[in-house]
């Protein structure tokens, strides 16, 4: 019995000890040291892949490399510059004389989607068939469709016909019994024909806009306009053990998904259907890597000679992962295995000091790109509010000046987001056109003295409200609840302390936060916007009155409504950019200037951090197809994983041993009691 | 009255009315002589315990006054005693680590060089300071939030137990309902319906929190009223209510002295994991440890701020975990098992 | 017998009516259908699609009515809820019960071990205490066991990772993997902490249990008569201390199926756990409800089954 037992103990010990000395943290099975693998992780799962609908830059980072798009940018030329993709040009516009515009696309004839089965719907034995510029047409019907909750139905129903489709569309379905069952493109084309959308042959396209609208081509580089083929919305549909066609692409892209399980893994291999892999000597610019990028590229290893001219993808696979903690995601990352770290927040000092790489990392081989945002970050008031708002007259604007002038957006950057970003002087972020870098706004250079003046000038002095006596009370809403930005947020309200206002920052959920900015009920709230492509008036019409909230549901939540920022903005909006457009939104940063309905906080930067084995990588504020540039040294990869995971096994062997030292004498105790 | 006055007030009633029950206690012997046992048990626990609800008294009493040291906003605010410890506007523009005298990043020199003992937080705020403040929240959670269940739980429960037939069945099913829902679920998708806040956070623990309790106050209500003295009440045509309050209530007191204990320190543990889910309490230490659960991953790492609120929260903890047991088992060895 | 069970399960029907109406209340008073479809569709969607989107998941009809109950938002609850029709979920108009199939594995290949390991570790660290009462391992195990539960989950988890995963390197920060190959060694350190942050709860209570039953006479005769001491241990308390044991674990199965809310977020695994804290943050009441129903028919059916298993453990009792 005594000897059983005792070898029993022994057979645990070797057991365990072997565990502990097989054990590895390398979360991958499978050889990854030869196969170019790119590894990367979501903080969410993705709620959908139906190019019509994924709006998120998340979204983008699948639907952008799946689909392909007639344009695209360019990947390295800042300002962002468009290029041809699908397409064999880019379109220039032509005016019809009656104030409407036409476009051309010319579809590059011979480009297949990849292989799938929804193809034998069309021909019994097909597993692929061409790209159609009827694709084209198919993909803008289904952004009319008012079944698919797309969120660019307004941009596109500047096309002539479509918000007629719509409608026709909607009364077929509840009127015609039968209508709803029927195949979705005999649907369409039972709705149809869009005036403004025509098909020419397999490959013209041709776009006709009721109103001029040079952005409409900033649309054609995004996943919306993407082809998708009527089979794949048909086969799609859910039933009998069949996927949902959002969560099964159909690409025509430089990859294609092969695993799709959104909460876990979401795995993309190479498109080998894919006209840059089937046709390398059409050199198309979307197929090749670029010889010329914007200064500094060069100087960043991003024209590498190796690189320069060659077919693309480099890679073979990529894997993402969803990550929901920021910390086990980062670790993961310094252990090697991710690729890159996607967005820094402020756990990351390690690698970032001062907005510059760390020696230590550094001697790594890490590398750190920064790129401005097309965004902006503020903090606004309701201007309808009593108190702060146009109701309250130069009071209220002198308060606003005031809390505008206290509010220190560089320490503000530096504490809480590493210094990443350029602080906001306007709404208007560089690399877009109307983009000052010379201009300084006068109410955005901290300055507490002046704040206090116009404090009392505003009848506040001291940040004491006369009607109460007490400090004058201000609610910040913000609609995320989390301990991290209750304690970001603090800082305004500290800033404000030392004004003597006593803001108060309510900190709700996102409904009950919609919820108080649907009555209308919030005073100061904090918001930002990401451009959907590089033009002011993508973000000057964030203030435009007819935009407003408290109206129109707008996303002017200010409710900023000022008849000559009106005036203007109308005049700006489809200006091509000359001297006048120039002239127009200065008068209308000086309005902003003055009335200070936002505090202008910052244009965020993305840093790119990542490995040395991970080439071509180039950070992007837009939604670009970046994975096809980019390039892995897996070797490298490989045996830096290794130097960098050896585990420490000793703290295994003390702990056993402390736990038997404890326990030993007291059992001989009991024993000698015992006798 | 803002939300200032009515933690005050509320922490103001918990305390005189531990008083009333205390000196209501002294006076019988079976109260006096379990509560010498207790503090003979675990004389260490005990202490730790009066320490913290010292803390949490302190800083719930606050008032207006005019210090020189205060500017903006805080000249106007009420400081409690805590907050008189440390100097007005305490604070820095951002990290320090403790009794540094440079800032963490970038090594901007303080305003408060050397005084930080247990450094500053992102904010600049000194952790000491919050960690110290945090003991109030905790007393709030725990304290407040028995104070919505042991009533609850009585009366249910007595109701149940003296009365039998249906008011006993519709106690039953609310506490079967109740009961069936995982405590964690319901109590998020109260504190969503209620909103943020301690109050809600306080209420919506109560709710999730009394049926345990109520069910053991019903079963010994049944074995109460078969009790001769109590029966012999009820023919002598003795008011039910009156057979409640004296009869019964009294006998039921050890059992709530224990639930209280028993309950503190696991209603302060699951306010970390609300906070950890963005519906805790401003200012409790489940809110500093969900911050610093960031800063774990910074290098060097900072520490101090975890370290403060994780030993101010297990100090709490373990004392009241101490406490209870002994209460436990000094009180009542059978009747209660901390089962779910 | 079954005349019991019988009754028995009727209440637990009637009880489920009683939960769905709470979760009825509680989400009907909370949500605010605009808001939730603007969350699902997007910031930027045009009114007309929110609109849509609130009449296809029928948040526009009324809460009850008497001239037309099929029309009404109560009949459909209960509708969808007792014949297991879940619908979509409110985020993201996925599909939920196949949702909650695939995403119940990942759950179990967590909490399952735990489970059993747990209460296996629970009780033969609560005999050894038990049996060596009243010397100082007992004192010191106590002591350990109250240390061990005064520490919050989060502290186990954020130290765990820290120490182990990136400091030590012994294994995988976080992450999963449904290959059987590797489950194991994504698992262990969830597995290792999840252990850890509820064996001192569960020794403690094991412990009272233990030693209230070695109190009782019949272990005072089973000595007297010659009983070895492990024999007396193992046999006779264990066996009689099954009632308070098994109300426990019965009561816990519920968590079993819902994973571990925590654990699962902070290590990555994408099970039931990690859905709720997803269905949580994002306002998503289809799921959110579902998820509790379910749980509470596991707790209620557990109930039932702890009643049962009273007269299998203990012949003593009996069910009428």
């Amino acid at each position: 019995m005594r000897i059983r037992r005792v070898r029993l103990a022994w057979v645990a010990w070797i057991a365990s000890s072997a565990l502990l000395l097989s054990c590895s943290n390398n979360p991958y099975p499978g050889a990854d040291d030869t196969v170019k693998v790119r590894y990367g992780a979501l903080p969410s799962a993705p709620k959908t892949l139906d190019p019509a609908v994924t709006y998120s830059s998340l979204e983008h980072k699948i639907t952008a490399n799946v689909y392909e798009t007639l344009l695209e940018y360019h990947y390295l030329k800042r300002p962002y510059t468009l290029m041809p993709g699908l397409a064999q040009a880019v379109p220039e516009a032509r005016p019809l004389g009656d104030g409407r515009v036409a476009y051309r696309f010319d579809v590059r004839p011979g480009m297949l989607f990849q292989d799938d089965p929804c193809f034998e719907l069309g021909e019994v034995g097909r597993r692929t068939r061409e790209i159609l510029a009827s694709d084209f047409a198919f993909q803008l019907m289904r952004i009319g469709d008012p079944e698919i909750p797309s969120q660019v139905v307004q941009t596109f129903s500047k096309l002539d016909g479509f918000s007629q489709f719509r409608e026709r569309l909607k009364q077929l379905r509840e009127s015609e019994e039968g209508f709803a069952e029927l195949r979705i493109d005999l649907q369409y084309r039972r709705a149809g024909p869009i005036e403004g959308i025509r098909v020419d042959g397999d490959t013209g396209l041709e776009l006709v806009l009721s109103e001029v609208y040079p952005q409409l081509l900033y649309w054609f580089a995004m996943p919306f306009t993407a082809p998708v083929p009527w089979e794949a919305v048909v086969y799609y549909d859910g039933k009998e053990g069949r996927d949902f066609f959002r969560d099964h692409p159909v690409s025509s892209g430089p990859f294609k998904i092969a695993e799709y399980d959104r909460f876990f893994r979401i795995v993309m291999v190479r498109n080998e259907n894919w006209y840059g892999v089937r046709h390398p000597e059409w050199k198309a610019p979307g197929t090749v890597y670029p010889s010329s990028g914007e200064p500094g590229d060069a100087a960043a290893g991003l024209l590498d000679p190796d690189y320069v001219g060659r077919s693309l993808p480099l890679l073979d696979r990529i894997e993402y992962r969803i990550e929901k903690e920021s910390i086990p995601y980062f670790n993961k990352f310094l252990q090697g295995y991710y690729d890159a770290a996607g967005i820094i927040r402020e756990s990351f000092d390690k690698v970032v000091q001062q907005g510059r790489l760390s020696s230590e990392m550094k001697a790594r081989g890490m590398r750190l790109e920064k790129s401005v945002d097309p965004a902006i970050s503020y903090l606004g008031f309701n201007m309808n509010d009593a108190v702060v708002g146009t109701p309250g007259g130069d009071k209220a604007r002198k308060l606003r000046q005031a809390m505008s002038l206290a509010v220190d957006a560089e320490e503000y950057k530096r504490i809480f987001i590493n210094g990443r970003g350029i602080l906001a002087q306007t709404p208007i972020p560089p690399g877009l056109f109307g983009y000052d870098p010379d201009y300084r706004n006068p109410y955005r250079t901290p300055d507490l003295d002046a704040a206090r003046k116009l404090l009392e000038e505003a009848g506040y002095t001291g940040g004491i409200d006369p009607e109460t006596g007490e400090p004058l009370h201000l609610t910040f809403d913000i609609g995320d609840a989390s301990t991290r930005t209750r304690v970001t947020y603090g800082f305004f309200i500290d800033a404000w302390a030392e004004l003597g206002l006593d803001v108060e920052l309510a900190a709700t959920n996102y409904n009950q936060f919609r919820e108080k900015v649907k009555k209308g009920s919030y005073q100061i709230f904090t918001w930002g916007w990401i451009a959907d492509y590089p033009d002011p008036e993508n973000f000057l019409f964030l203030l435009w009155g007819p935009m407003a909230q408290a109206t129109s549901l707008g996303p002017n939540t200010a409710n900023f409504d000022h008849p000559r920022f009106n005036e203007l903005f109308l005049e700006m909006k489809d200006r091509p950019n000359d001297v006048r457009r120039i002239a127009l939104i200065r008068e209308m940063r000086e309005i902003l200037e003055r009335e200070r309905p936002w505090i202008e906080l910052l244009h965020s930067e993305s840093y790119a951090l990542y490995h040395g084995w991970l080439k071509n990588l180039k950070p992007a504020g837009l939604s670009l197809p970046q994975a096809k540039y980019m390039d892995i040294d897996a070797g490298l990869r490989a045996a830096q994983r290794v130097e960098w995971n050896d585990p420490i096994v000793w703290p295994a062997w003390a702990v056993t041993g402390i736990g038997i030292a404890i326990v030993i004498p007291g059992i001989l105790t009991f024993l000698r009691e015992r006798q | 009255m803002d939300a200032h006055h009515w933690q005050n007030l509320v922490v103001a009633v918990l305390v005189s009315g531990a008083v009333v029950a205390w000196l209501r206690a002294r006076r019988s012997d079976l109260w006096r002589d379990a509560g010498r046992q207790v503090v003979k048990r675990r004389p260490l626990a005990c202490s730790v315990v009066a320490f913290y609800s010292v803390l949490a008294l302190a800083d719930a009493v606050s008032w207006k006054s005019d210090d020189p040291d205060c500017a903006g906003l805080s000249q106007h605010k009420p400081r409690s005693v805590i907050d008189r410890a440390f100097r007005c506007d305490f604070q820095e523009r951002s990290y320090s680590a403790p009794l540094a005298d440079r800032e963490f990043y970038g090594g901007n020199e303080l305003t408060f060089p050397g005084l930080h003992p247990m450094g500053t937080d992102i904010r600049g705020r000194d952790v000491l300071h919050l960690a110290l403040k945090g003991a109030r929240i905790a007393l709030l959670i725990g304290g407040f939030t028995s104070l919505i269940v042991i009533p609850l739980a009585l009366f249910f429960g007595i109701s149940a137990g003296y009365f039998g037939g249906r008011v006993d069945d519709a106690v039953f099913f609310v506490i079967s309902v109740l009961s069936s829902i995982p405590g964690l679920l319901l109590l998020i998708a109260l504190i969503m319906v209620l909103g943020h806040g301690a109050l809600q956070v306080c209420i919506a623990m109560g709710i999730t929190s009394w049926v345990g309790f109520s069910r053991v106050v019903r079963g010994e209500t049944f074995k109460l009223r078969e009790l001769e003295y109590v029966q012999a009440a009820r023919a002598l045509g003795v008011s039910e209510f009156k057979i409640i309050w004296r009869h019964i209530v009294p006998n039921l007191m050890h059992l709530v002295v224990i639930t209280f204990v028993l309950l503190f320190s696991g209603l302060v543990l699951s306010e970390a994991i609300l906070a950890w889910l963005g519906i805790g309490i401003d200012g409790s230490w489940g809110q500093m440890i969900d911050m610093a659960r960031d800063e774990l991953s910074r290098d060097p790492i900072i520490w101090w701020n975890l370290a403060a609120a994780s030993i101010a929260l297990f100090g709490l903890i373990l004392a009241v975990n101490f406490v209870g047991d002994a209460v436990r088992d000094v009180l009542d060895p059978k009747t209660l098992r901390e089962d779910a | 017998m079954l005349a019991y069970v019988i009754r028995r399960m009727a209440y637990g029907f009637v009880t489920v009516l009683g939960v769905l109406a709470l979760l009825f209340f509680l989400f009907f008073l909370y949500a605010t259908p605009d808001e939730m479809a603007r969350r699902s569709l997007g910031e930027k969607a045009p009114p007309q699609a929110i609109h849509d989107w609130v009449v296809k998941h029928g948040y526009d009809k009324p809460a009850w009515s008497w001239s037309d109950p099929k029309e009404s938002q109560l009949y459909n609850h209960y509708h969808s809820m007792l014949t297991f029709n879940f619908g979509t979920s409110d985020a993201d108009d996925s599909l939920i019960a196949p949702q909650i199939r695939k995403r119940m594995i990942p759950s179990l290949v967590l909490t399952l071990p735990l489970f059993f390991t747990g209460i296996t570790l629970g009780i033969v660290f609560a005999l050894f205490v038990a049996y060596f009462r009243d010397t100082y391992i007992d004192r010191m195990g106590v002591v350990i066991a109250v240390l061990a539960m005064s520490v919050s989950v989060l502290l186990y988890i954020i130290g765990g990772q820290y120490l182990i995963g990136k400091l030590l390197r012994w294994f995988p920060i976080s992450g999963f993997d449904p290959d059987p190959a590797l489950i194991a060694r994504f698992m262990a350190l969830p597995w290792a902490i999840g252990l850890l942050s509820g064996l001192g709860e569960s020794v403690r209570f094991y412990r009272t249990v233990f030693i209230e039953e070695t109190s009782r006479d019949y272990v005072r005769t089973a000595r007297a008569k010659g009983c070895g001491d492990g024999r007396v241990m193992g046999a006779h308390v264990l066996r009689n201390a099954m009632i308070p044991i098994l109300t426990r674990v019965v009561v816990s199965i519920p968590f079993l199926f819902m994973g571990s809310l925590l654990l699962e977020s902070f290590f990555g695994i994408p099970g039931l756990g990690s859905m709720m804290v997803d269905a949580i943050q994002g306002n998503d009441f289809s799921t959110l409800r579902v998820m509790v129903f379910i749980s509470s028919l596991l707790f209620i059916g557990g109930q039932i089954a702890t009643d049962i298993s009273y007269t299998l453990a203990d012949p003593r009792v009996r069910l009428d």
